[in-house]
């Protein structure tokens, strides 16, 4: 061991007394490790002044034991995604729930009444997207203005509307899928949900984006017929459509890919959740002005 | 001057008492395993001044140290299982504290030592001042404050803390020949400061 580090030892006080006393014996004698000791006595008496004079906050040990205690961030998340859905379910009107019941019950008696698996796949998205116009917006939101005024982002709001909206009306149409079981056989189960999902997804998308773009009875309206096109038999009415044929066919094949579908109705869906902060700054602006 | 005349007399008697107090170091770490609240404060009543003083030697703030001290029980709650009996408890939560605290320096933008040191190399002190800076504890404090962190670090795990070489390398998680390597560039360093101080 050097002079230097046993010097730095002896200031420290870590020599044994053998050590100690071996290395007075030195220090009594060098000049450079008695300038040495001098600075470190310095720095040493320095940090001990300093530091001994600090107080540790009292809190720390119970403000640690909390952080230890607290529920993980998935436990937050989820906590916090069930207040804000409650809060919005609070928030939307009870008529939208009620409707929606009513018209699918409705339409389902006329399935089983006519005993039409088609009448359920025409009503059935139709049901879903004129409820998805109804959930946000000043024109059928009373909530409007409280809505903006919190602090939390408008597309989290559509979101948590949307998935509470979306949830009820699979719930609707599997339960309706389901009393249709009583006249078709269960292995056509998998089929009929097949029939209406993907373009119950695609219009509730369109109609939304296009309720948040130009309103609930515009979007209605467009969305509405773009679906019923599909069923228009023109050729019926006169020969002159005929040459329409081919361009029906098409459009029928659109509305019977569900891949296709549902990556579109993902996309609108997408687009309408960055949109609906676009609506908020204009409304923003509206009021400044 | 004969050696018999250095007192040492920078350790107040009260202070050597508590830092020697018998710790049941083992009987905490088995109590945190066991998921006991009481000794995260038992441990923070034992080493709490200790670990605060050292991560606010580290970062110059306060609030940064209370921060850095709190995460440090955090850490040490949930990794207790892994301390092992080798070392000194003070040691491993030494390390922890020095592991959070630069990571807190990493993120932050200013960096103090930086400011300090260009502070103490640029600025000409006032005649009053310059007689103040005579003072031997402000050119201590001057001198350590122009210490980058990891050089202060090593000057108070040794003569605050008590630990030994290999302790702080541990702590520091360097080889010891860097410690010393560190010692040897703060002496140097200081004696440059206290050069300057006198030729004022």
């Amino acid at each position: 061991m050097n002079h230097e580090e046993q010097l730095i030892r002896y200031a420290a006080k870590q020599l044994n007394e053998n050590e100690r006393a071996e290395f007075e014996n030195h220090l009594s004698g060098c000049s450079d490790c008695q300038a040495d000791l001098t600075l470190w006595a310095s720095v040493s008496s320095e940090i001990n002044a300093s530091d001994s004079a600090i107080a540790a906050p009292v809190h720390l040990a119970d403000s640690a034991l909390e952080a230890i205690h607290a529920p993980s961030k998935l436990t937050r998340a989820f906590k916090s995604t069930a207040q804000l859905l409650h809060m919005q379910l609070l928030l939307m009107h009870n008529e939208l729930w009620v409707g929606s019941a009513a018209l699918m019950f409705i339409f389902l008696a006329m399935a089983l009444l006519v005993a039409r698996v088609e009448v359920l796949h025409f009503f059935v998205p139709m049901i879903a997207a004129g409820m998805v116009t109804l959930i946000y917006g000043s024109e059928h939101d009373p909530a409007t203005e409280l809505t903006f005024a919190t602090p939390i982002s408008p597309w989290k709001i559509l979101l948590a509307r949307l998935t509470l909206v979306s949830a009820y009306n699979m719930f609707l149409a599997l339960c309706a899928t389901a009393a249709l079981l009583l006249i078709l056989p269960p292995q056509t189960l998998g089929e009929l949900i097949l029939g209406w999902l993907a373009p119950m997804t695609f219009l509730s998308a369109l109609a939304l984006l296009l309720s948040l773009w130009i309103g609930t009875s515009n979007a209605l309206f467009i969305s509405y017929t773009l679906w019923s096109a599909q069923y228009l038999a023109l050729t019926s009415i006169s020969e002159w459509f005929a040459f329409l044929t081919p361009w029906i066919e098409s459009y029928r094949q659109f509305w019977n890919d569900p891949v296709l579908l549902f990556i579109l109705g993902f996309a609108l869906i997408l687009f309408a959740l960055w949109s609906v902060g676009r609506e908020q700054v204009q409304w923003r602006r509206s009021i400044a002005l | 001057m004969p050696a018999a005349e250095f007192a040492l007399p920078w350790k107040s008697q009260e202070t050597q008492a508590t830092m020697t107090q018998p710790v049941d170091d083992l009987d905490l770490i088995r109590r945190m395993q066991a998921g006991d609240d009481d000794a995260v404060r038992d441990l923070y009543a034992q080493y709490g001044q200790r670990l605060y003083a050292y991560a606010l030697r580290l970062t110059d703030d306060p609030a940064t140290a209370e921060d850095v001290t709190q995460n440090t029980l955090v850490t040490a709650w949930r990794t207790a299982r892994t301390f092992r009996a080798e070392g000194r408890l003070i040691a491993w939560l030494l390390g922890i504290v020095h592991h959070t605290a630069m990571k807190s320096l990493r993120n932050r933008t200013n960096y103090l030592g930086d400011v300090a040191e260009e502070t103490i190399r640029e600025d000409q002190p006032s005649p009053e001042e310059q007689a103040q800076v005579k003072d031997e504890r402000r050119w201590v404090r001057q001198g350590m404050q122009s210490l980058s962190p990891e050089h202060r670090a090593v000057l108070e795990l040794i003569f605050y803390q008590e630990l030994s070489l290999n302790e702080v390398a541990q702590v520091l998680n360097i080889p010891v020949g860097t410690v010393k390597s560190r010692l040897s560039y703060a002496r140097t360093h200081l004696r440059g400061v206290l050069a300057r101080t006198e030729e004022r």
